[in-house]
C-alpha cells in the first residue's frame, strides 16, 4: 500500500504540474495570445476563420499554402490585413483581403466557389434581342427586334416558337414587358405604345393585334402593366397616367410631373407605383421627392375616370 | 450554528452556479475563462482518477481468490485469528426473503469457522411480514452459524428517526447482550454491518480478520470493502447497470486516497469501538459514513478507514420500465448525496474536540465540503453552463477570439476523455461475474454500447441529486430513509 500512495503521490503532483503549467498556455490560447519566444512576451493575436462552399478548399494566406482546407480557423495570427486566395479544383479562385484584429475573429464564412463551366447548359440557339423569364409558368419570352418577332419556350428552351409579331416600322424600342395573364405584351418606344396579343381569341379582352396607342404629345419614359392585365400605367415626361390596353383607348392623367426625367418603379403586387418627381420651394430651393401612388384601392375611381361602361 | 454548518454546501454550490449563470451574461469573457479553467482542471482530475482506479483495479485482480484464512495462519501466534468472533448484522427494513436468503446463504458459503460467526438479523418491528420471515430463515439457518438471532426493531423510539442506523443499533445492542453473555470480549469481535442484499465473499471474514490483525491500532480504523452491484447486473436495465459500475468505481476509487476515505454501505469494525462511540446515530439518514466520523471525533482524529481489496455483492437497484429506474436511480442517489448531513456534523464535532489540531480539521472539513459541492456543481457547469457565454454573449462577443475557442477547446478536452472512457468500459468487463446461462451473448455487446448513455446520465444523475439534498439540508427540509427499489424488490 504504501508504494501504492508513493506512486499516487507522484501523479497527484504531476497533475498538479499538469494543470498549473498546462492551464496558462490554454487559456493563453483560448484568448488569442501567442508567446514569441524571441521576445519572451505573450502577444495578443487574432484568428481568420475560412469557410466555403464548397469545402476543402487549398487556403493561400500572403500567398504561402496553409496545411488547413476549408472551413479552417488560422490561429495566431498578428493584426494586420492579410491576403487570402481559395483555391479548389475546377472552381473559380476567391481573393480578397481580410483585417485580423487583436483578440477577434475575422470571419470569411459565405464564400461560395463557382465551377468553372460544369453548371454551364445551352438551352437553345436563336436570334434575339432580349428575353423575359416567367419562372412561376416555366416559360421564356424572346424578342427579336430584328424580324420583329415575339418567340416562346419552355423553361429549359424547348419547344421555342414564335408567338407575336410586332408592327411593321415600329422602331427605337425602349421596353416590352408580358402581361400577368401571359396573353398579351406591350412594346413601347417614345411615342407610341404596342400592345401584341397572343393566342387568346377566347378572351373578351382579346383584340385584332396590334393595338396601337399614340403619345404624340409628350415623351414615354416607361410603362408598367397593372396586375389586371388590362389596364397600363404610363409615365412620361409630363403625366403618369392610365390607359387600357384597347384600340381607341385614351389617356387619364392621374399625376402631372415637373421633372422630365422622373424615375419610377411599379409594385405590381401591391398595383403601387413609387416615382421621383421635383417641387420647387416658394423660397426657390428644388427638391427631388419621392412619391407613392395607390393604384389599387379605388378601382371605381379608376372605372369612373376611364367612363368605362358595364357592358365593355 | 448547525444551521449555519447545514446551509453552508447548498449555499456554495448554489452560489457557484448562479455566479456563473449571471457572469455568463454580464461578462461572458470572464465566465468562459472560468469554464475553461474548471474543464481542463475536470480533465486532469478524471485521468488522475482513471489511474487510480487502474491502481485499484490491479489491486483487487491481484488479491481475488487469495487465501486469506492461510495468511492469518501464518502470522506470528501473539496475532491470533482463531480468537476473532465475526458479528455481522443485516438491517432489514421490509425485504422479503428473496433478497435475504441469498445473503445468508453467501455467509454461510464463507471459509471462515461458522462456528466463530454471530448472525443478527435485524427486523423492524413495523415490516408485518417480519416475524414470518424470521421464522423462515431462522428454521434454515440456525445451528449454521455460531450464532443465530433475530431482533425487531420498535418504531417510534424517542430520540429516534425511521432510519437504517436506528435499527442496526438495536441490534448491536441485542448483540452485546449476547455476546456479554457468552462471556466474549469486545475487542475479540469484528462487526460487519451489511446492507440487506449483500453477498459475500467467500474469503471476506479471512481478509477481514487479516487486516485486522496487521493493522496498526486495529481498533482504530474501519475496514471497508470493495461494493460491486453483480448480484442481478446481468438482469438490470443498461442505464441502472452503468450507474452501479460507476458507483464501484467510485468506491475503487476513493480507497486509493487514504485521507480522504470515509466508509461507505457494507463495511466491518471493531465491535470494541462500536460501543464506545456508542453505536451509530439513530435520527441520520448516512449511518454508514457517521459512523467513521464518530470514530474520528472520539479517537481526536486518530481513526482510518482500511480499504479491503475484496468485493461484497449487492443487487443493481431497477424497476419494472425506464422512467420508473431514473427515479429509483435519482432517489438513491439524493439519498447518498443526503451524506452532506455529514457536513454539520463533523463541523459541530470539531467545534467541541480540542484535541484534534486545526489543520487536520481544515483539511478534512475542505474535503468534505468540496467533494459534495464538487458533486453538486460539475455536470451543471460541463452540460449546462458552458454552452451559456456563446448564447448570452452577443454579437461583440461572437467575434472575440475566445467566443470561438470555448467550444473547440471543450470539444478537444472531452475528446480526450473519450481515453478514460474506453479505460472504464474495459475494467468494467473485468469486474463482471460470468454471463449466466440463458443470458444471450449478445448482451456481451450491449455491455459495452451502453456506455453511449453516460452523458445523457451525467444530465440525469450528475449533479441534481446531489443539489436537491444540499438544496433540502440548507432549508432544513430533512429527508426520511426511503429504502431503495431493487428489481421487483425494495432494499
Amino acid at each position: 500500500m504504501f508504494t501504492f500512495q508513493r506512486v499516487r503521490g507522484f501523479l497527484f503532483y504531476l497533475s498538479l504540474f499538469l494543470f498549473f503549467g498546462g492551464l496558462p498556455l490554454i487559456l493563453s490560447f483560448a484568448l488569442g495570445y501567442k508567446f514569441n519566444p524571441h521576445t519572451f512576451k505573450f502577444v495578443k493575436t487574432g484568428l481568420i476563420y475560412v469557410k466555403t462552399q464548397p469545402e476543402g478548399a487549398s487556403i493561400y494566406l500572403n500567398n504561402k499554402l496553409i496545411p488547413e482546407k476549408s472551413p479552417a480557423s488560422i490561429q495566431e495570427l498578428v493584426p494586420g490585413a492579410y491576403k487570402v486566395k481559395l483555391e479548389l479544383a475546377q472552381h473559380y479562385p476567391w481573393k480578397g483581403e481580410i483585417s485580423v484584429e487583436e483578440g477577434k475573429v475575422s470571419r470569411m464564412d459565405k464564400v461560395i466557389l463557382f465551377p468553372l463551366r460544369p453548371d454551364l447548359e445551352q438551352l437553345n440557339q436563336e436570334k434575339f434581342s432580349s428575353f423575359r423569364l416567367d419562372a412561376e409558368k416555366g416559360v421564356i419570352y424572346y424578342l427579336n427586334r430584328e424580324n420583329g418577332v415575339v418567340y416562346r419556350s419552355n423553361i429549359d428552351g424547348s419547344n421555342f416558337e414564335d408567338i407575336a409579331s410586332l408592327p411593321e416600322n415600329f422602331g427605337g424600342i425602349r421596353g416590352w414587358e408580358v402581361a400577368l395573364d401571359k396573353a398579351k405584351l406591350f412594346i413601347f418606344n417614345p411615342r407610341q405604345i404596342a400592345v401584341l396579343f397572343f393566342d387568346a381569341r377566347d378572351n373578351y379582352e382579346y383584340s385584332d393585334s396590334p393595338v396601337i396607342l399614340d403619345y404624340p404629345q409628350e415623351k414615354i419614359i416607361q410603362v408598367f402593366w397593372h396586375s389586371d392585365s388590362y389596364h397600363l400605367i404610363v409615365v412620361t415626361n409630363k403625366h403618369i397616367g392610365v390607359i387600357e390596353s384597347r384600340p381607341r383607348a385614351l389617356p387619364v392623367n392621374l399625376v402631372e410631373l415637373s421633372k422630365e426625367s422622373t424615375v419610377s418603379y411599379y409594385d405590381s403586387k401591391r398595383d403601387t407605383l413609387y416615382f421621383s418627381d421635383s417641387q420647387k420651394s416658394p423660397d426657390g430651393v428644388v427638391y427631388n421627392n419621392l412619391y407613392r401612388l395607390e393604384l389599387n384601392t379605388d378601382l371605381y375611381l379608376l372605372e369612373r375616370l376611364m367612363k368605362k361602361k358595364p357592358n365593355e | 450554528m448547525k444551521r449555519i454548518f447545514e446551509i453552508i454546501p447548498g449555499g456554495l454550490s448554489w452560489g457557484i452556479i448562479i455566479s456563473l449563470i449571471l457572469l455568463s451574461i454580464v461578462y461572458p469573457v470572464a465566465s468562459s475563462i472560468i469554464i475553461i479553467t474548471f474543464d481542463f482542471y475536470w480533465i486532469i482530475r478524471t485521468v488522475y482518477l482513471t489511474t487510480l482506479l487502474i491502481m485499484a483495479h490491479h489491486r483487487l485482480s491481484r488479491q481475488k481468490n487469495k487465501d486469506w484464512l492461510e495468511c492469518c495462519f501464518n502470522l506470528p501466534k501473539y496475532k491470533d485469528w482463531s480468537q476473532l468472533y465475526q458479528l455481522v448484522i443485516f438491517p432489514v427494513y421490509n425485504e422479503g426473503l428473496e433478497v435475504l436468503r441469498p445473503s445468508l446463504a453467501a455467509l454461510n458459503a464463507t471459509h471462515y469457522p461458522k462456528k466463530k460467526i454471530i448472525v443478527v438479523m435485524a427486523f423492524e418491528e413495523r415490516n408485518k411480514a417480519a416475524g414470518h420471515n424470521a421464522a423462515v430463515l431462522e428454521k434454515e439457518f440456525n445451528g449454521k452459524f455460531g450464532a443465530y438471532l433475530s431482533t425487531f426493531h420498535p418504531d417510534g423510539l424517542l430520540g429516534e428517526s425511521r432510519t437504517k442506523g436506528a435499527n442496526a443499533t438495536w441490534a448491536a445492542k441485542a448483540a452485546k447482550d449476547y455476546i456479554d453473555a457468552q462471556g466474549i470480549a469486545y475487542e475479540h469481535v469484528l462487526l460487519s454491518c451489511f446492507d440487506a442484499d449483500t453477498c459475500v465473499d467467500p474469503e471476506y471474514f479471512g481478509c477481514l480478520s487479516y487486516h485486522f490483525l496487521t493493522s496498526d491500532k486495529p481498533h482504530q480504523a474501519s475496514y471497508q470493502p470493495m461494493p460491486v452491484y453483480n448480484n442481478n447486473i446481468w438482469q438490470a436495465p443498461a442505464f441502472a447497470r452503468l450507474v452501479e459500475i460507476s458507483g464501484s468505481f467510485c468506491q475503487m476509487i476513493e480507497s486509493m486516497r487514504l485521507e480522504k476515505f470515509v466508509t461507505f454501505s457494507s463495511h466491518s469494525m471493531s465491535f470494541k469501538t462500536l460501543v464506545e462511540v456508542n453505536y451509530w446515530p439513530t435520527n441520520m439518514i448516512s449511518d454508514d459514513s457517521v459512523i467513521y466520523w464518530k470514530g474520528f471525533l472520539h479517537y481526536n482524529g486518530d481513526y482510518r478507514v482500511v480499504p479491503l481489496y475484496i468485493t461484497v455483492s449487492m443487487d443493481v437497484a431497477y424497476s419494472s420500465n425506464i422512467w420508473r429506474t431514473m427515479a429509483v436511480q435519482y432517489k438513491q442517489k439524493r439519498r447518498w448525496a443526503w451524506g452532506v448531513e455529514n457536513f454539520p456534523f463533523v463541523a459541530g464535532g470539531f467545534l467541541e474536540n480540542k484535541n484534534i489540531p486545526l489543520f487536520k480539521k481544515l483539511r478534512r472539513l475542505f474535503h468534505l465540503l468540496e467533494s459534495h459541492v464538487s458533486w453538486a456543481v460539475w455536470a451543471v457547469i460541463l452540460v449546462a453552463i458552458g454552452p451559456l457565454p456563446i448564447l448570452f454573449g452577443g454579437a461583440f462577443f461572437s467575434q472575440m477570439s475566445i467566443a470561438y475557442n470555448l467550444p473547440k477547446i471543450t470539444g478537444m478536452l472531452f475528446n480526450f476523455t473519450l481515453l478514460t472512457s474506453l479505460t472504464w468500459i474495459f475494467l468494467s468487463r473485468t469486474i463482471l461475474p460470468a454471463r449466466p446461462s440463458g443470458v444471450s451473448w449478445f448482451k456481451n455487446v450491449i455491455l459495452v454500447l451502453e456506455w453511449v448513455f453516460v452523458p445523457f446520465i451525467i444530465l440525469i444523475l450528475g449533479s441534481t441529486p446531489a443539489l436537491d439534498a444540499q438544496t433540502r439540508l440548507m432549508l432544513a427540509k430533512y429527508m426520511e430513509f426511503n429504502p431503495t427499489l431493487k428489481g421487483d424488490k425494495v432494499l
